[in-house]
């Protein structure tokens, strides 16, 4: 995770203030420990290296964040799918980079398939050598809830975690005042298009900002959809708000995935509050004028 | 690709949050309640209305309601209602004082009325499949209703069609006259639509269709006539034809006006039954928002109505086989003003405070001819109601 | 019968202009509601107003008849 993160906390001193930042802090690195994709000894690095071999015996916290990734799977009617990471081998978001051509995809798309992946109640294996599991589009939602989680069984009722954009406010400022949380702009960096007022619950934001490549005036961006290989098409950026990150997250990729319209559907559906800019620059608020 | 894709969108379950949700809450995380913004769960409320008539009759009526959602799919509602009716209510109609008169005979009313009615609502997708059973019971009145009613979103929910049946047993009973017990039948059927216009405008239109047989005299009624040329006076009590078949049709819109943070309520209904009464029904309303938690609107009702065909004040002759003197079903107007204060708040709770005044006269009615024994009505009513959601 | 054609020509003419899903904002407020008061409001009302009227029906069936003396 490098890019910024921070914890704030309200307490009634500096140092029970950073006592419990550093608890959050801990808990965070916890999970990347555990589930980076970059550490040889992470449980995911395992799942990895055994593809193909016998089943990984996993804990009973990787097994149930599976089973809601299961759930996000079939929501999501198959878009949402943590197996998608092999496509990383072809697209490359660096300058210079080309599009990947569908014979660069055609192999990476055979080893692509959550619903392939066997699982028992504790234990992983992926049936083919070459597939992938990645928690990169869940791992951060499910750290800021963790800490938030922390923060709040060691008695903070005000604090931010924020991861990037990904974050938890577990209640509001001690004089009853919302946290205001900027929406970055998708095209223009260090701009906020919006500052949204949030007490408690979290927000998690998708966009084609992040990692992206243009060619011919089409933006190429990093969420890819998993049946076809090629980069979401459709909003420029998704913001939902939901009672936890994890559920945030996801609605917003999902979002993203699904498409202008599908997607527009899919989150007027959940009933949450959100904030969408779409592909062509069109606003759609629905965050105080929500359901 | 994208044939499938569309079919698949439209299979996809109806409850994606509650999925989630659940796994999610399988982890080692505590999901914070977010804002009153998030799907609702049900509400509870309470409402009380009094009512007085210049010097006649005063109700209050404490209604209780309820509505949960379960799964996405249920939806439950119940409610209840308690009308006390005291004060007096004009039973004669007479016309020793020259012209028709209404009297009133003296006796005074201590009505009660118990109201309780349940719904379930079933979703299909696109479809929904509601079914309710009302009771009503007072001491000279019972009535059971039973209905079932569906409704299918088209197009992308810019389009609702509604069909509804209705079925009501109605037993009538007298207070006076302990060995009346009549039945009355009642047969309703409904058909509407809902369009989205605009972004900012919508309306509904819905036609029902009644159909009643039974009794549907009023025990407490009667007339009194005095001629001329006759000695004696002819007393005929209330007495209506064996049947009413009904047109009611109810347009509504809606148009938002963000500008001027308001919205434009108007509800036109057209009425018109087989005892020859023609009613129109018009309301204008002005919902204006105040801020963030406070709107007001103001309204103005007009009501218009012709007299049925056996309405007369008076007896004629040769005696009529029914006839009525009941002025409710006389030719008059009324012109109702009212005005409605909302407070919501965050936490789900709203207060609504409504105010009106109704004035019914022979001379409002639309084009004149309203009936000479009409006796002014003059009422002020108010409605506090309170409600939490949840 | 004047009153019902200006009411058709008012659904004819009104132009259906598209309305995606997410420009339903407005149409989600409470006081664009088909029923704008709350329920036991709207209950009241209806009771207050046909008590002293020979119109009745509207927009739902089943609601059960009403002995008003």
């Amino acid at each position: 995770m490098a890019a910024l993160n921070e914890v704030q906390v309200h307490a009634p001193d500096v140092s029970a203030a950073r006592s419990l930042a550093a608890l959050a802090i801990a808990e965070v690195r916890r999970i990347e420990a555990k589930y980076s994709r970059y550490r040889a000894d992470s449980v995911v690095s395992r799942i990895n290296a055994a593809a193909g071999g016998a089943p990984v015996t996993v804990d009973e916290e990787t097994a149930k964040l599976l089973d809601y990734v299961d759930a996000c799977f079939r929501q999501s009617r198959g878009r949402f799918d943590p197996t998608s990471g092999v496509l990383r081998r072809a697209w490359r978001f660096e300058p210079g980079a080309s599009i990947p051509g569908l014979r660069e995809l055609r192999p990476l798309l055979a080893a692509i398939g959550w619903h392939r992946v066997e699982r028992t109640p504790d234990t992983v294996r992926l049936p083919l050598a070459g597939m992938e599991l990645d928690f990169g589009g869940f791992g951060k939602e499910y750290a800021v809830d963790r800490a938030a989680t922390v923060l709040r069984e060691a008695g903070a009722a005000s604090a931010i975690v924020n991861l990037a954009g990904d974050l938890a406010v577990l209640g509001p400022h001690p004089d009853g005042s919302p946290w205001r949380i900027g929406v970055q702009h998708p095209r223009k960096r260090q701009v906020a298009l919006a500052a949204l007022p949030v007490s408690c619950g979290a927000l998690a934001t998708s966009g084609d900002y992040e990692r992206y490549l243009e060619a011919d005036g089409v933006r190429h961006c990093h969420v890819l959809d998993p049946r076809t290989g090629r980069p979401a098409r459709g909003f420029q950026s998704v913001t939902v708000h939901a009672p936890s990150c994890l559920v945030a997250g996801s609605a917003s990729t999902i979002a993203m995935l699904l498409g202008r319209d599908a997607g527009l559907s899919w989150l007027e559906s959940l009933e949450l509050p959100y904030f969408a800019v779409l592909e062509d620059g069109i606003i759609v608020d629905r965050f105080r004028s929500g359901p | 690709m994208a044939a499938t894709e569309d079919a698949e969108e439209g299979r996809r379950p109806r409850a994606p949050l509650a999925a989630l949700t659940q796994a999610a809450l399988a982890l080692p995380i505590v999901l914070a309640s977010a804002r009153a913004g998030a799907a609702q769960v049900g509400e509870v409320g309470f409402a009380a209305l009094g009512y007085k008539e210049r010097g006649l009759i005063k109700v209050t009526e404490p209604v209780l309601w309820g509505r949960l959602q379960v799964d996405d799919v249920w939806e439950f509602e119940a409610s209840g209602a308690l009308d006390i009716v005291t004060g007096a209510s004009p039973e004669l109609v007479t016309n020793l004082p020259g012209t028709p008169v209404q009297s009133v005979t003296g006796a005074s009313i201590n009505d009660r009325r118990r109201t309780a009615q349940l719904r379930a609502k079933r979703r299909f997708g696109d479809f929904s499949l509601s079914v309710s059973r009302a009771v009503s019971n007072e001491e000279d009145y019972h009535s059971h209703a039973f209905a079932i009613q569906g409704e299918a979103d088209l197009d992308q929910h810019r389009t609702t069609l509604a069909i509804g049946l209705g079925k009501s047993n109605d037993r009538v009973g007298s207070s006076i006259d302990p060995a009346l017990d009549e039945r009355r039948d009642t047969r309703e059927y409904l058909a509407g639509v809902t369009q989205v216009l605009s972004p900012l405008a919508v309306v509904q239109s819905t036609l029902t269709v009644t159909r009643g047989k039974g009794w549907f005299n009023d025990p407490y009624k009667s007339t009194l006539t005095f001629y001329p040329d006759e000695i004696l006076p002819v007393l005929f009590a209330d007495r209506r034809p064996d049947h009413r078949n009904a047109v009611a049709w109810l347009t509504r819109y809606r148009r938002h006006f963000p500008g001027a943070s308001g919205t434009l309520q108007a509800d036109y209904r057209l009425f018109r039954d087989d005892w020859g009464i023609r009613a129109h029904t018009l309301e204008l309303a002005w919902q204006q928002d105040l801020g963030e938690r406070w709107s007001i609107r103001p309204a103005l009702r007009y009501y218009t109505q012709g007299a049925a065909d056996f309405y007369s004040p008076v007896v004629p002759r040769p005696r009529p086989e029914v006839l009525s003197s009941d002025q409710r079903l006389g030719a008059f107007g009324g012109l109702s003003p009212s005005l409605r204060l909302v407070l919501r708040l965050e936490n789900g709770l709203t207060v609504e405070g409504t105010a009106g005044y109704v004035h019914d006269a022979a001379s409002l009615r639309l084009g004149g001819g309203g009936s000479e024994a009409f006796t002014t009505l003059r009422a002020v009513y108010g409605i506090l109601s309170l409600s939490r959601a949840f | 019968m004047r009153a019902s054609l200006a009411v058709l020509a008012l659904l004819a003419a009104a132009a259906c202009t598209p309305v995606a899903p997410y420009q339903r904002g407005y149409l989600a407020r409470p006081d664009m509601a088909m029923e704008p008061a709350q329920a036991g409001t709207a209950k009241a009302l209806e009771k207050t107003y046909s008590a002293k009227e020979a119109a009745f029906g509207g927009a739902s069936v089943g609601g059960g008849g009403c002995g008003c003396n």
